[in-house]
This record gives C-alpha cells, sequence and structure tokens, in this order.
C-alpha cells in the first residue's frame, strides 16, 4: 500500500462524527446500597421504559449448572413477598404496558414499557423482583418443562439451529462460554431450592445491578420515586466475575456436523478480544467490510458474483470477555460446503492482504452514523443501550461516544486486526452437512 | 384493581403531557406501602401525529408525515394491487420484488447495492413496492435509487437466472424448516391451493417463471394511478413534494397491452391471463387434520387457522380484536398462553393472531410443543375457542385486553411511521377519515357480549384446519380423532404441500425372508435367541389411560402375560405352546383364530423365530427414504389371512416399526408400533421402548423396567384350562365388519 492512500484514509477517519451533534441525555448516580441509577428524559411520547440489567450471565454459572441464569430469569416473573404467582404481568398488562426480559453470556435484561402515568408500578415490580421475589415449586416445574421446549423450539427443531453451540463448545475448553446460555436439561433438572437461594441472594443484589428510567419523565420526580423503592434493599456482597483465561486456541479445529437440512453450510468461529477493547472494534469493522450491506465484499463475491452463498453473514458475539466472532454461509445451488469455504477463505484473506478502500470506508462511516441514530430512535431501544454501555463497557458516556472508537481505526488497524485474528490457528471450522440417508 | 384507561386520544395538535408532580409529597413523607400495586397517574394523552395527503397530476397520491425530532426520513412506495392467482408460476411476484433491485435506468444491481450503502441507507423492495430509509442529508441520492427502481427496472437477464437458482435453494430450504413448512403450507390449507394468499412456490412453478413475466407485471400494476409515495420523518410538505415531483412528475402510466379473450377473461401480453383474486375463502364444512411428515423431530409445529369473512371496515372487527386479544393474541395473559405454557407446560409459547385483511381474513393459532403432548395441545386449543363463543369472558379479562391494546396504540405512535400507516390504511382499506381518531373511544366501549358476539361469529374450532408439522407415527392416531372426514381422518401432505403419495422403489436384490433373517441375525442370531429359552421382561406402560405394568414369561414356545395397574390385574393371557387362555375383567375365555395368532407371535422375546410356523407369505413392498433413513416394507400374510406390516432400517438391519389392523369402534384402525432403543440381554437384543398408537389402548409408550433370565416360576405356570363356553351372543362390536348389519346404503 502507498502511504498516501494512508495519510488520506486517516484524514478521513479523524473526521468528527455528525452522531455526536445528537447526543442522547441522561444522568446517573448511585444509591447508597449501589444500584445504580440512570435516568433519561424525552416528552415526545407518554411512555416510559423501566428497565433493570443484572451483571450475571450463562458466565457466571458453574459447570454443573448450566443454563442456570436463563431459568432463573424465567423464574423471577413468579412474584414476590406482595406479588401473587401470575400477577406479575397481570399487572403490567392491565396498566398497559408490554414487559420482557433476556439472559446472554454477561447479563440478565428486565424491562417493562409503560404508559407514562404508570412509571411508579414499574418502579414497584422491579423493586420488588429485587427485594423479596419468590417461587414456589410449581412454578420452578412449570418454567422447567418451558425452558425445554424453548430450547426446542430455538436450537433442536431450527435448521442449522445449533450453530453457535457447535461453535461454542469448542471454541472454548475452560471458559464458560463453551456452554450455550439455553444450557443443558439435566443440569436444571438437577437444581434445587439451595441453588435458587444462592443464585438470588448472590447475584440479584442492587450493587450488581443497574436500573434505567427513560421516556416521558422528570428526572428529579423519577429519582425521589426511585429512592423510596429501591434505597432499602439491604446491599450484598461484591461479585466477582469469573477470571478464568481462555488459553489461545494455537491450531484449527475442523468438524463436521450433520443436520437435516439440504443446504450445507459453513461457519467459522474466530477467537477474539473483548467487546470494549479497540480490537474488538475492529473486527467488528472487518465484519461490516465482509458482510455490511450488499455491497459489502463477502455479499458481492460469494452471492452475486460467484453465486456460491444464499446466505452469508459475519458478526461478533458482544461478550465482555475475550469471545467470538463468527462467519456463516449457507451454499446457493449445488456448491459443496468446500467450494463455499474456499469462497469465504478467499475474502478472509483479502482482509489481510488489501487494504480497506475509499469507498468502503465511506460506507462504513455512512452506516454507523444512521445506525446510531435508529438505534437510539425509541425509549425501550435507548434504555438498553444506556444499561449496555454501563454494566459492559464500564461507561454510559459510551452511548454517544462508541462510534468514535470505530471511526478512529485506521485501514492499517483493521489490516492487523485481520492478520492477527483472521488466522486458521485462531478458528474453529464446521462443515453443516445434510444428515446422510444412507 | 383501580388503574386507570391506558391513553386517551386528544384531536388537538399539541399533546397534554400531564406530569405526575402533584402526587409527589405524599411519597416522600409517608413510610412506603409496598403490599399493593401504587395507584396510576392521570391518564396521558395520546396524540396521532398530523399527515397531509396530495395528488400528483399523473394520479400518484402522497402522504406526508413531518416529525423532525430525529435527522431520518423513511421512504415507502405501494401500490394499490388486487392479489393475483399465480399459479402455475407461483412465486414470480416475490421474485420481481427482489429483481427490482437487480438493475435499473442505467445502474446495474452493483451500482444500486453500492449506491444505498454508501449512504448508509436502507432499501427493500417487494412485490407491492419498496420501504427506504436514510438520514436527512442523504436523502438525495436515495431518491434517485428509489425512482430509478420503481419506475424503470430492467430486469437483467443474468440476474433473473441467478435469481431463480436463488429461488429454488430457498425453497430447500424451507423444506427443512419446520416453523417455514407450517407457515407455507398453512396459508394453503387455511386459504385453498386456488388462492392467491395459499398459493405454494415450489421448484416445479420457479421452473415457470420468466423474465417477460416480471416485465409484464411491473407495466401491469406498477402505475402512477394506483401508486402511494409516502415521506415520514425529518421532512417539510414542500420538500416532500419538490422531491415528489422531481423523481415521479414526469412518470406517465404506460400502456400496457390489455385485451380480454372470449371469455373476458383479462390477458397481458409477457403473462397470459391475470386473473385477480375473486370470491374470498371462508371456513369449510369440515374439520381437516393436515400432517406434513418429520419423523424424530424434536417438536411438532401446531398451526390451526380457518380463513374469515371479515373487512377492515367492518366495524366488527375492532371486537374482533379484542375477542383475539383474549384467546391469545400477544399478550402474556391471553388464554391460550396461559393455558398451554404456564398452566400446562407443553410450549414455549401459543399465540392466536387475527389478520383482518382487506381481500380474505384469517384467524391462525400456532404453537411449538413436544412430539408427546401434540393431541393435547391440539385439544386445548380447541377447547379454549370453543369456551370463547360458549361463555362471556370475565370483567378483568375484558379490561385487561382493552388496556393493553390501548398501551399498545399508544407505543405504537412513537415511530412516525404510524401516522403514515394509519393515513396509508384509512385510504386503502376505505375506513372512515376518523377511524384512528376513534380507535380508543371505541376500543373502550367494548362490552363482553360484543366479545362473544364476535367469538361466535369469526371462531370456527369445528370447521378448522388442524395442520401438524411434526413425527407422523408418533401423532397420527391421536390426531385423527379431531377430524370429521370420515374418508381421510388426517390428510397427509407433502413438504410442498402437495397430497403425500408414498413412493417406494422396488429391491431386487434380496427377499422379504432375507430381510427378516438378517434382522435376526442383527439381534444376535438364532443359537442365542435359542438359548434364551426362560426369559421373565416387566415393562412399564404409560400414555393415554392409566399407567400398567406388563410382565410376560418366556419359556420356549410356551408364554404367559399379565397386566396390572396399580396392584389389580386387568388382563393375563397363558399359552401352553398349543391353546391361549384370556382372563381379564370381563371373564374369560379361550382364544382362537386371529386371537390365538397373535398369541402366538408374541410368544418369543424375538417373534420372528417362528414366523415360518405362522406366515402364509411374505413380500417386499419396496425401500423408501424416511427422514433421515432408508427403509424396507414388508407385507406379511397371517395364516389367518390378515396381513402385517413391517418396516425395517436399511443400515441397522433393526425392526422400525410394526403396523397391523385392528378392528374396533365399528371400523378397521391401524395399530403402530415403533421399536427402538435396543439393548442387549443375555446375547440378544431386545427394543426398551415400544410406542404403540392407532390401537384400542390409544397411544402407549412402555418401557423395559426389569429382565430376569431362567426366572423361576411355579409349576404349572403356563398350564391352560379352558373354561366352559357361556351361552349367549356375541356383542356386534366385536364382529369383523363383513358380519357388521349394514343399515340401507343412500347413493
Amino acid at each position: 500500500m502507498r502511504p498516501t492512500h494512508l495519510a488520506l484514509y486517516t484524514i478521513m477517519l479523524a473526521a468528527p462524527a455528525v452522531a455526536q451533534k445528537r447526543a442522547i441525555t441522561y444522568t446517573e448516580f448511585d444509591l447508597p446500597n449501589g444500584l445504580h441509577v440512570i435516568l433519561h428524559e424525552d416528552h415526545a411520547t407518554p411512555i416510559v421504559a423501566v428497565s433493570v440489567m443484572y451483571h450475571v450471565g450463562s458466565k457466571n454459572e458453574t459447570p454443573d449448572r448450566r443454563g442456570f441464569a436463563h431459568f432463573f430469569e424465567h423464574l423471577l416473573f413468579e412474584g414476590s413477598k406482595n406479588i401473587k404467582r401470575g400477577e406479575f404481568s397481570k399487572l403490567v398488562e392491565n396498566a398497559g404496558g408490554v414487559l420482557n426480559a433476556n439472559t446472554n453470556g454477561d447479563r440478565t435484561y428486565y424491562y417493562e414499557v409503560l404508559p407514562s402515568n404508570e412509571l411508579e408500578l414499574g418502579l414497584w415490580l422491579e423493586s420488588e423482583r429485587m427485594m423479596h421475589a419468590r417461587v414456589d415449586q410449581v412454578g420452578v416445574d412449570t418454567q422447567r418443562e418451558v425452558v425445554k421446549e424453548e430450547r426446542r423450539q430455538r436450537y433442536e427443531n431450527q435448521p442449522y439451529g445449533t450453530i453457535t453451540l457447535e461453535v461454542l463448545k469448542r471454541a472454548f475448553t475452560k471458559h464458560p462460554y463453551q456452554w450455550p446460555t439455553i444450557g443443558f436439561m439435566e443440569d436444571l433438572n438437577a437444581a434445587s431450592e439451595v441453588d435458587y437461594q444462592q443464585f438470588y441472594k448472590r447475584y440479584y443484589i442492587p450493587n450488581n445491578a443497574t436500573l434505567v428510567v427513560a421516556g416521558d419523565i422528570t428526572p428529579e420526580r423519577t429519582r425521589t420515586l426511585v429512592e423510596s423503592y429501591f434505597a432499602k434493599i439491604p446491599k450484598g456482597d461484591p461479585v466477582e466475575q469469573p477470571t478464568i483465561v481462555e488459553p489461545p486456541l494455537g491450531r484449527e479445529v475442523r468438524d463436521v456436523v450433520h443436520d437435516r437440512i439440504q443446504l450445507p453450510a459453513v461457519v467459522m468461529g474466530y477467537r477474539i478480544p473483548a467487546n470494549g477493547t479497540p480490537d474488538f472494534y475492529a473486527v467488528e469493522m472487518l465484519n461490516r467490510v465482509l458482510s455490511g450491506g450488499n455491497s459489502a465484499r463477502m455479499n458481492t463475491a460469494l452471492k452475486d458474483r460467484l453465486q456460491v452463498a444464499l446466505y452469508c453473514g459475519a458478526f461478533n458475539f458482544p461478550f465482555e470477555q475475550p469471545g467470538i466472532a463468527m462467519l456463516f454461509a449457507i451454499a446457493n445451488g449445488k456448491t459443496t460446503a468446500d467450494e463455499l469455504e474456499a469462497a469465504m477463505q478467499h475474502e478472509i484473506d483479502a482482509l489481510a492482504t488489501t487494504p480497506i478502500s475509499e469507498e468502503e470506508l465511506t460506507r462504513l462511516k455512512a452506516q454507523l452514523e444512521t445506525e446510531f441514530v435508529a438505534d437510539n430512535s425509541r425509549v425501550a431501544g435507548i434504555a438498553h443501550n444506556l444499561a449496555n454501555a454501563h454494566v459492559l463497557l464500564g461507561n454510559t458516556e459510551l452511548i454517544n461516544t462508541e462510534i468514535d472508537r470505530y471511526l478512529s481505526l485506521t485501514p492499517a488497524d483493521l489490516q492487523r486486526a485481520a492478520k492477527t485474528y483472521f488466522v486458521s490457528s485462531n478458528r474453529v471450522v464446521l462443515h453443516y452437512l445434510p444428515t446422510p440417508s444412507n | 384493581m383501580a388503574r386507570s384507561t391506558s391513553f386517551r386520544t386528544h384531536t388537538s395538535l399539541h399533546a397534554a403531557i400531564l406530569g405526575g408532580a402533584l402526587l409527589l409529597p405524599a411519597l416522600m413523607t409517608a413510610q412506603l406501602d409496598r403490599s399493593h400495586p401504587p395507584l396510576s397517574g392521570p391518564a396521558p394523552d395520546v396524540h396521532i401525529g398530523h399527515h397531509s395527503i396530495a395528488e400528483l397530476p399523473n394520479g400518484m397520491h402522497l402522504i406526508v408525515v413531518e416529525d423532525h425530532k430525529l435527522p431520518l426520513v423513511s421512504v415507502q412506495v405501494r401500490f394499490d394491487i388486487t392479489p393475483v392467482h399465480q399459479a402455475e408460476k407461483a412465486g414470480y411476484v416475490d421474485l420481481f420484488g427482489e429483481l427490482l433491485t437487480a438493475g435499473a435506468g442505467k445502474r446495474s444491481k452493483a451500482e444500486i447495492d453500492r449506491s444505498v450503502d454508501a449512504i448508509g441507507a436502507t432499501l427493500y423492495t417487494s412485490g407491492d413496492g419498496l420501504f427506504a430509509s436514510a438520514l436527512k442529508k442523504n436523502l438525495e441520492p436515495l431518491m434517485a435509487v428509489v425512482e430509478d427502481v420503481i419506475t424503470k427496472p430492467t430486469f437483467p437477464e443474468e440476474e433473473v437466472k441467478s435469481a431463480l437458482v436463488r429461488a429454488r435453494s430457498a425453497v430447500q430450504q424451507r423444506q427443512e424448516d419446520p416453523d417455514g413448512i407450517a407457515e407455507a403450507v398453512g396459508k394453503l390449507v387455511t386459504f385453498g391451493s386456488g388462492h392467491p394468499y395459499g398459493e405454494m412456490t415450489t421448484e416445479r412453478t420457479l421452473g415457470q417463471v420468466d423474465r417477460s413475466n416480471l416485465e409484464a407485471y411491473h407495466r401491469r400494476f406498477f402505475r402512477p394511478d394506483n401508486c402511494y409515495l409516502v415521506f415520514v420523518g425529518d421532512i417539510t410538505e414542500k420538500e416532500a413534494k419538490a422531491l415528489a415531483k422531481e423523481h415521479f412528475g414526469k412518470w406517465k402510466k404506460s400502456n400496457t397491452p390489455v385485451t380480454k379473450d372470449e371469455y373476458g377473461r383479462e390477458v397481458v401480453e409477457g403473462l397470459g391471463f391475470v386473473v385477480p383474486m375473486g370470491r374470498p375463502s371462508v371456513p369449510g364444512k369440515v374439520r381437516n387434520v393436515y400432517v406434513v411428515n418429520r419423523p424424530g423431530a424434536a417438536q411438532s409445529v401446531i398451526r390451526i387457522s380457518f380463513p374469515l369473512p371479515l373487512i377492515p371496515k367492518d366495524l366488527r372487527a375492532q371486537q374482533a380484536q379484542v375477542m383475539n386479544t383474549i384467546l391469545g393474541g400477544g399478550i402474556f395473559n391471553a388464554r391460550l398462553m396461559q393455558n398451554l405454557r404456564e398452566k400446562n407446560g407443553y410450549t414455549y409459547g401459543c399465540y392466536s393472531s387475527l389478520d383482518v385483511d382487506r381481500f380474505n381474513s384469517a384467524l391462525v393459532v400456532s404453537t411449538s410443543v413436544r412430539t408427546e403432548v401434540t393431541k393435547d395441545a391440539v385439544a386445548e386449543i380447541l377447547v379454549e375457542m370453543e369456551r370463547m363463543r360458549n361463555e362471556p369472558v370475565t370483567k378483568e379479562e375484558l379490561i385487561l385486553a382493552k388496556r393493553s391494546m390501548m398501551g399498545a396504540f399508544g407505543r405504537s405512535l412513537e415511530d412516525p411511521r404510524t401516522v403514515a400507516r394509519f393515513a396509508l390504511n384509512t385510504r386503502l382499506n376505505d375506513l372512515p377519515a376518523d377511524h384512528y381518531e376513534t380507535y380508543l373511544k371505541r376500543l373502550d366501549a367494548i362490552t363482553a357480549e360484543q366479545v362473544k358476539e364476535a367469538a361466535t361469529a369469526f371462531l370456527y374450532p369445528n370447521e378448522a384446519n388442524i395442520l401438524v408439522v411434526g413425527d407422523l407415527d408418533q401423532v397420527k392416531s391421536g390426531l385423527a380423532a379431531f377430524s370429521t372426514n370420515k374418508e381421510e381422518p388426517i390428510l397427509r401432505l407433502t413438504v410442498d404441500g402437495e397430497r403425500w403419495k408414498e413412493e417406494l422403489k422396488p429391491v431386487t436384490d434380496r427377499t422379504a425372508e432375507q430381510i427378516i433373517e438378517t434382522y435376526i441375525y442383527t439381534v444376535g442370531g438364532r443359537d442365542a435367541i435359542a438359548k434364551l429359552r426362560d426369559l421373565e421382561v416387566v415393562r412399564k406402560e404409560t400414555g393415554d389411560g392409566p399407567e400398567v405394568e406388563q410382565t410376560e414369561w418366556f419359556s420356549g414356545e410356551r408364554y404367559r402375560m399379565r397386566r396390572k395397574e396399580g396392584p389389580s390385574v386387568i388382563e393375563e393371557i397363558t399359552y401352553n405352546g398349543e391353546r391361549a387362555l384370556i382372563s381379564g375383567d370381563d371373564g374369560s375365555g379361550e382364544l382362537t383364530d386371529a386371537g390365538l395368532e397373535m398369541v402366538q407371535r408374541q410368544s418369543r422375546p424375538v417373534p420372528e423365530v417362528g414366523f415360518e410356523k405362522l406366515m402364509n407369505g411374505s413380500r417386499i413392498l419396496g425401500s423408501l427414504s424416511e427422514g433421515d433413513r432408508e427403509v424396507y416394507k414388508l407385507q406379511l400374510t397371517l395364516g389367518s389371512g390378515n396381513s402385517l406390516i413391517q418396516v425395517y432400517d436399511k443400515a441397522s438391519g433393526l425392526k422400525v416399526r410394526e403396523v397391523e389392523s385392528q378392528y374396533f369402534d365399528g371400523k378397521m384402525n391401524e395399530r403402530t408400533q415403533v421399536f427402538s432403543d435396543w439393548r442387549e440381554v443375555g446375547g440378544v437384543k431386545l427394543p426398551y421402548r415400544i410406542m404403540e398408537s392407532g390401537g384400542i389402548r390409544g397411544t402407549r409408550v412402555s418401557e423395559i423396567s426389569s429382565v430376569r433370565i431362567n426366572p423361576e416360576v411355579p409349576k404349572g405356570f403356563f398350564d391352560v384350562v379352558i373354561p366352559e363356553i357361556p351361552e349367549g351372543t356375541v356383542p356386534t362390536e366385536m364382529l369383523p365388519p363383513e358380519y357388521t348389519p349394514r343399515e340401507k346404503e343412500e347413493d
């Protein structure tokens, strides 16, 4: 690459992001019990999102209780000292709201979106959940069945449904990221009363939680309400996150997985640094170079030019500890897995050898800028993004500035990241093939 | 519970946001009472944003919704098209939609993709238009692409060819996706294959599509006079008008050569007959059960549906939506969710959706459940529909449903595109101008009686189409009971929704005897089986009816079997190698003919070793693929003249299942036994798990709980003492069909 090009790109990337003009405003504070609170005021629509993110996910599980964090999420809709079984969702829906929750490797997130006159209801519900949640045996037994069906529906009864499970279990041998958040039924069957109590006491404590209230609120009044509902919840022991360091893969792990499919697929899982690190952003940029839009390299090569893929995509798992970037493609027509892999490999190699073009840079910048606006267009989305920035990245302001971390990367940074991470000794390659019919 | 109405509509342009500051002091001082949910503040007003509608000289409609909160603009182009029958070319409209961006004006596909990506925009096209969005500052270049894509698509030959390959691959992918199958085949059974909504894209229909169809469709249906151009977001009416004029002002209605044939049908050059949708589908007269077989499926995907005579401007549509919300429409407290998930743990979720569509509405209930509870899940869904029809909903349910619908309405307005959608729907569906302004008020006034009336008018549990994508062998007998189609209780369909026909491949390299012999060899061989002369096997049997413990004693040619429900013996059979005695609740007697034959068959741990004595003949029907495996299908003729179907796995040599006819309930029934979990006992492999279905005992699973080799049995354990045959006639339902007195048959 000629130095003049590099200079040009650097100048372009250093241009301030337009998005900064539209910063998301918020106030944040800690209660004495350690609960972190973030408030975002926006009166455009008379609704409010109330959410709590607990810093616990499947990576906090012990190897004999895999899936417990997600199972626990189901159980925490069962009720509390003051909320009978089944009432939690009734209260929300009766108030014209919606509620849900989700769990991943790192955190568990609960939320309600309510008409803004029901703000207090949302705070009461979340404080009840944090203060004295209650689960009876009927709830445990029912939710265990529900989670089994969730596993079947999402993973087992879907073509290619197991790709994440199959990649993670080969990419990690020590770190808890090796098992899927949905877990394993034998572990959930083995869970007992003691497990529930311990897990609740250990992780569902104010000093391991972040409360976000976003929408049609006045921050002063909301702060008073938050204090009255949450301040009395006792602080717990500090939560220690796992310190297990997964050793480098050191070799390519390659396998064939048979599935009920007609079209073969190729999955590649590359080990990458933790979310929030410069190289994490660099790899994410590389993913976008490959598959961010119809004009991205992998799409134009695999789908349009060679016509070997029906679908292709590249994305990072946003794990807070070193995780995985996944590349996935489904074969088109009579293409074999080997042919598909060769075509993918060509594009991966090119990332290390050919610096990204000016056109590609323009595209990435424009896409990031638009995404920032679109991702922060609803109060529910803003609440989630604020919680994520604080809990997983340790800095709420990143909701506004994370985009600069992407834009400050130079083509040389990206090329170096490609050479460091997108190498075969750092990956799992799986060929998904139709189950042979003898 | 004292909660106020979620939202009130406010028609003034300025929303009155009522903060709760007045309530504050009470909270700050008093001790917080946690035992009750806090009271609601005053209901906030909901404000539906302003929109404008204008018409360009070429007939194109322009809808603009200004919302300057975010620097985003979305653009929609929507054509008002009555769905057409694609028939043998099914799939061409979707392909047309996809290929709008495959070349337009002077732009190639790559150029279009690059133009869109370069400005960080999105652009999605479909058979009736497109959706696009971009930051305000990038709107101008986006509109240039939108103009070309809508008015000048070129459908390059190479792109059409490559899209057809992709479309075929997508069909193949769908064929292995249980949800995809349920969705596509489900529409087919809901509306019928002769309805535009029920047409199924297959590899065969894609083979009939060519470029000329796409061009013709564009000429015929993408015209300014049936087009709505919608701008939403950070744009003024004036700017929108200028953009519309700049990009679509010169667009003229093209002169599509449309002629009528002698029957009055429209003929379009490049498309042939264009038949727009005629009468909407209505529920049929029978309740059919359809199954798409997925052997070994992890779950059954269930879809219960019927088409409905209901249009959006029908005032009952909103009442029907409240009814649907209570039944299963997206809220957690809906009856289906509470019943199937929270009470029974059958599923992760169960939903009903009422799609009120101006051309044809439909109600669809869908869920995924574990195979064993397929029948129970279907039963519960039908029960909940019946309950909606027969009993009024409770006050609490009604309030919760209405409030959650009000809440959803209020939340939807956070997206300014909702206002545009309302405006477009008002036009397309011919709704009163104030339809959405009065939405909350009308909703609030709906009564339990109206909900019941809506259930009576729009729920058809007895005429529903029940589709299950799952393991046929395991679900068919349980599902047959739901069918009111006497001729074919289970209509088996292929993954493409066609009637399934077993495709048997001829087998010429072996005989039925050889396949059975291979099986005997596989499980241990004749010598090992002969050595296992005395054996006791206990099985636990569960499923329909109470749990049963069945113990079998094998001793050479002699056999005894005892079935117990708890401590009490419900049935016992003893066979001394010649005669068999059965005793049970209704007394005891000798088994002869087919009954004796059945005992003789089961009197050995591996029945097949005694087959040469019992069989009159055997033949291979052929081989076939079942899911992942290849199997041989054999027909055996027994001494009594009855026949037995056996299926063997080609690869392992093991017996997969056995099907025989049983006469009861006044008709012939097919009893299927599925064998699995083969484990060795004294050098011989036995199926530890047997699933039985379709027989007189219903669906039952039995598993071996204990095995004893050379068990001790009392002296005379296998002796048979035949009691005197009591006088009296045999009940008619016990007689085989030819002896059943027939009613006079009507033609």
